[in-house]
């Protein structure tokens, strides 16, 4: 199938509490699966701080404990685009969405997957790539396995901040 | 082995995490502070799917799985020693969802599959 490219721009990363829902719209990325059969690959995360002081962010990628409810259709200045010009219309395409009704619920469960991407905002860069299949891989569209938050947690001690990200994924 | 992803954090132009922020976080200060670039290995957990970094320090054992022959984090290593462990990896787990007869609920170092209504 074809890569994807899911960008933020200009997102402040609010700091929220692990296991609750996110309180605010526009505060983080969530991509959730297109349809119950639908698997994505995620295989780029990358965090481009733009905060103008120092603001240490406890970026993280976790698994949604709860889904949201009605996510927004993403607008500019935010993009999801596929990374070749040529790629067919998906059926199912995967949803990427930075706001909800009611926002997701990044997981506290200490067995459910998370990805720390603890950074500096004020001019530090995160890039994290998967190897072949070593990906990090959406299962369905049901929680825990069917979505996955990229969000700053205030539970570590992540404090808010602007930056600009992407997500690499691939949908099957 | 299986090939390794890579993580970079680059603090060149940024004051980057002080000693006590980046042991919170789980780093090492050298790693992330001010000017510091810290590069370093993923591995993949082939039963929960999560990301792990490697710490070039660790002396502990680093666990494979003797039934997929694959690296397992930590809390998978524990889980796989139950008396009722079914082993399941994320790959099985994906497979299982997209032929449309399951869905995935618990955790992903405990997972649930749950027929589909109708199958």
């Amino acid at each position: 199938m074809a890569k994807w490219s899911f960008k933020s721009a200009a997102l402040t990363f609010t700091a929220a509490a692990a296991g609750s829902a996110i309180g605010s719209a526009s505060t983080y990325m969530a991509l959730k699966g297109g349809s119950g059969t639908q698997v994505v690959d995620v295989l780029e995360l990358s965090v481009s701080g733009k905060a103008t002081a120092s603001t240490v962010a406890a970026m993280e990628l976790s698994r949604a404990s709860t889904l949201e409810t009605t996510p927004t259709t993403l607008a500019a200045p935010h993009s999801a685009g596929p990374l070749h010009p040529a790629t067919a219309a998906l059926a199912a395409p995967p949803v990427p969405f930075v706001a909800a009704g009611t926002q997701p619920t990044p997981s506290n469960t200490v067995t459910d997957a998370k990805l720390n991407l603890a950074l500096n905002l004020f001019g530090g860069i995160y890039r994290w790539n998967a190897s072949p299949t070593q990906q990090w891989t959406i299962v369905g569209n049901t929680a825990p396995g069917g979505e996955s938050v990229l969000w700053n947690n205030s539970s570590a001690g992540g404090s808010s901040g602007l930056a600009d990200a992407h997500i690499l994924y691939e949908p099957y | 082995m299986k090939k390794e992803g890579e993580v970079m954090i680059d603090h060149r132009a940024s004051p980057g995490l002080t000693a006590d922020e980046a042991v919170k976080f789980g780093y090492h200060p050298d790693q992330v502070k001010e000017g510091a670039l810290f590069e370093a290995a993923t591995m993949t957990c082939a039963h929960c799917n999560t990301i792990v970094i490697r710490n070039p320090m660790r002396v502990r054992e680093r666990a494979t799985c003797l039934q997929c022959n694959q690296y397992i984090c930590d809390l998978c290593d524990g889980a796989r020693r139950h008396p009722d462990y079914v082993h399941r990896p994320w790959k099985a787990i994906a497979d299982l969802v997209q032929s449309g007869k399951f869905t995935m609920a618990g955790t992903s170092v405990n997972p649930v599959l749950i027929p589909r209504k109708g199958d």
